[in-house]
């Protein structure tokens, strides 16, 4: 990371305190010293020097961590950059994020690799760990060399952007990642139901004029990949999960014992593909939008604990290129700005999951999930890595593209009105991010 | 499009059938901007205006087809600053005419956009049926063939059901699913894969063109002919209250076979072709009139 430790000692007061993994919850304070959380109690002083953060009203909780986004280094700097995405990541709280193989060129080499990881460590003002390519140029061919790639930091495995679509390579991916108890993430889509496909298979989509992407194309590779993972072991992942179909395959699979996860993103939790009429660019992701009932499939799948993991699937672009025609425009948007708030819309004022264990959804899941609860992130341990997120719940603000802290601006949620915003992000004990006046607090 | 406006149009053309005045629309300019080959709509169009007595502008595009989105509309955005009277939009991109419409000051008429659109069309295959059988309100018309890929059908889909007809979608499955089934304005679109069944229900049979140029998405039955075309035995035992069309150009042996092309006494694809002037001319009239 760009800053080190700095000297300034810190006091995070009066706030409630919210740690999923040691079952924490309580009104409590938070010294920090040398980067490092020293100890977590109820009325801690602060001895002459320590600067205080006054918390009242807020949550105080492990850095969030978003396991899946695009940070576009090397290759596609127009959209975004390791430093930018950074930026983006601290304005919504997030003190972790793990960025995407989909670079140009991929992440499929220890070389490309080093390169992000340089990358990070002098540019970013967060924690940037990076997913690696499970093919050569996720081309699906040829095996990456996986072993080298985790011993190397990669903290993934996955051909993100694009599917492995070859059962005998899924197998030699997953008996391999199996062998390093690393993640292997897959982005389910069967190409042959998804050519020239732009937006959901449905009403719209017909009206429109458009080809259009079942459901199906998603949830084959799923069902495909859960009969291989029975055999290989190992642990499986269902990045951006769109269809309530994905839902229950990865229910029923947990229900059998096999290690498989499925991840959501706001767009999916909160949007459907209505969202495209007026061939509106914004909506086009991939995988697409879908209906009301695969929205309300997403939403109890994350209430009833089936889908532990939420994503942004942070997906920067120029305006250039999402002012495109819709089908000759970029799939994705981007969301590590508002994420937080509309998880909060989502799933938190609905009543689906309360704020704890959203924050579990955050900072502890995803931490496990890659492998990096082991260092202490997504935890708050006297003696770990001091990286807080200081949430106002009843923060109430408004979507404004053009104040993102980031490059992309293609995001549909322009105007929104969102309850629920980190207002302090601090990495390593050092505060990144501030919102300057933020209501509610004190 | 409201009912209003397309009872309209139908009135001002049907009442072109008489005869143009020549001057409608003397000293003003149309440019067609036609991005995708098109020589029957393009033609008409011309001569539609040129029976009003305006001036026709064309311009084709060989156009890359990376970037469409922009260089199509800048292309209009300049003709528009030219001060052209109107603008006919032919794209291969969904919704390219109304993004010109939003940023253009001359009026843009859709010629057809990708698979999305094309309502001249629809309006002269209205313009027809009414012409003929006398009526469109609580008539049934099958469209058969290519639906998915057909602009041609949405748009008719449309028109028909905003009039009051009824519209049943034949095709093979691979041609035409469920999704489209309620799709017209009053939710009426009911989807077939049965073309002999439905035969014997409706007034009128449109066979559409299997759109080879739209790619590989639908896949084309090998037996198409025998499963989905207007062959001579199904011709032959059509009633004769029932009527055929087609918004050409037809594959010959496809979609209708060569002699019931040449012979059938109850096919409107001539009328059809004639009517596109009458209906494009009102179309002109009234988005100029209107500007």
């Amino acid at each position: 990371m760009e800053h080190a430790p700095t000297e300034q000692d810190l006091l995070v007061r009066g706030g409630r305190v919210i740690d999923p993994d040691s079952g924490r919850d309580e009104l409590a304070d938070v010294l920090i010293r040398d980067g490092l959380v020293e100890a977590i109690a109820p009325g801690l002083d602060g001895s002459p020097g320590v600067e205080v953060i006054e918390a009242e009203g807020c949550l105080v909780t492990p850095g969030l961590i978003d396991p899946h986004v695009h940070l576009r280094e090397p290759g596609g700097e127009s959209k975004e950059t390791i430093a930018t995405g950074s930026r983006a990541a601290v304005a919504g709280g997030f003190t972790t994020v793990c960025c995407m193989p989909n670079t140009v060129p991929a992440i499929d080499s220890v070389r490309t690799l080093e390169f992000v990881h340089q990358r990070a460590e002098h540019g970013a003002l967060c924690r940037v760990y990076a997913v690696a390519a499970a093919t050569i140029g996720r081309r699906g061919e040829e095996i990456a060399p996986i072993d080298s790639l985790v011993r190397a930091g990669a903290v993934g495995i996955s051909d993100d952007g694009d599917v492995v679509a070859d059962p005998l390579m899924m197998q030699q991916v997953l008996a391999t990642c199996a062998r390093h108890d690393t993640v292997f993430m897959q982005h389910a889509q069967e190409p042959s139901l998804t050519v020239g496909a732009s937006m959901n298979a449905g009403a719209t989509c017909t009206r429109l004029g458009l080809r259009g992407w079942p459901r199906i194309a998603e949830e084959l590779v799923v069902e495909r990949d859960l009969r291989i993972l029975a055999e290989t072991g190992g642990r499986y992942h269902v990045q951006h999960v769109s269809s309530g179909g994905t839902v229950e395959l990865i229910r029923r699979a947990r229900a059998r014992g096999l290690q498989a996860s499925g991840e959501a993103s706001p767009h999916h939790l909160l949007l459907d593909d209505r969202a495209c009429e007026g061939y509106d660019t914004m909506a086009k992701m991939n995988p697409p939008l879908r209906e009301e009932a695969d929205i309300h499939a997403l939403r109890q799948g994350v209430a009833d604990g089936t889908i532990g993991i939420l994503a942004t699937d942070h997906a920067p672009h120029t305006l250039q290129e999402k002012s495109l025609d819709f089908e000759s425009a970029p799939f994705g948007i981007v969301g590590l700005e508002c994420a937080l708030g509309l998880y909060a819309k989502a799933l938190v004022e609905p009543g689906l999951i309360d704020w704890p264990r959203l924050v579990a959804l955050m900072t502890i899941e995803p931490a496990r999930l890659v492998g990096l609860d082991a260092s202490g992130i997504g935890t708050l341990a006297p003696g770990g890595p001091a990286d807080l997120t200081i949430i106002d719940p009843g923060h109430c603000w408004t979507v404004r593209t053009g104040e993102f802290a980031g490059k992309g601006r293609n995001c549909p949620f322009e105007g929104w009105t969102l309850t629920g915003r980190a207002i302090t992000t601090i990495v390593d004990g050092v505060p990144v991010h501030a919102v300057e006046a933020p209501s509610g607090v004190g | 499009m409201p009912a209003g406006v397309i009872r309209d149009l139908l009135d001002t053309a049907s009442a072109f059938e008489s005869g143009f005045r020549g001057d409608e629309l003397s000293g003003r300019l149309v440019a067609n901007l036609f991005f995708e080959n098109s020589t029957r709509t393009r033609c008409s169009f011309e001569v539609a205006a040129s029976r009003l007595g305006a001036r026709s502008i064309n311009l084709g595009a060989s156009g890359s087809s990376v970037a469409k989105g922009e260089s199509e509309l800048d292309t209009a955005l300049q003709l528009d600053a030219m001060g052209v009277d109107a603008i006919v939009v032919r794209s291969s991109v969904n919704g390219m005419p109304a993004r010109m419409a939003e940023r253009c000051t001359a009026p843009i008429v859709n010629a057809g956009d990708g698979r999305h659109e094309h309502p001249s069309q629809a309006l002269l295959d209205l313009l027809t049926i009414r012409s003929r059988l006398g009526r469109l309100d609580g008539l049934r018309v099958a469209i058969v063939g290519d639906i998915a890929n057909s602009r041609v059908a949405r748009s008719n889909i449309y028109g028909l059901e905003a009039m009051g007809a009824h519209v049943v979608l034949v095709g093979p499955p691979g041609m035409v699913d469920e999704s489209f089934a309620g799709l017209g304005p009053e939710g009426r679109t009911t989807v077939s894969h049965d073309l002999d069944s439905v035969i014997p229900e409706v007034d009128v049979l449109m066979m559409l063109r299997i759109q080879r140029e739209r790619g590989a998405a639908s896949p084309i039955p090998s037996d198409y002919r025998v499963s989905y075309g207007m062959t001579r035995e199904r011709a032959d035992a059509l009633r004769p209250d029932q009527w055929l069309m087609h918004p050409g150009p037809v594959n010959q042996g496809v979609e209708i076979d060569p002699e019931v092309l040449r012979s059938f006494p109850r096919s409107l694809i001539e009328a059809q072709v004639s009517n596109g002037v009458l209906m494009r001319s009102a179309i002109l009239l009234r988005a100029i009139a209107r500007s």
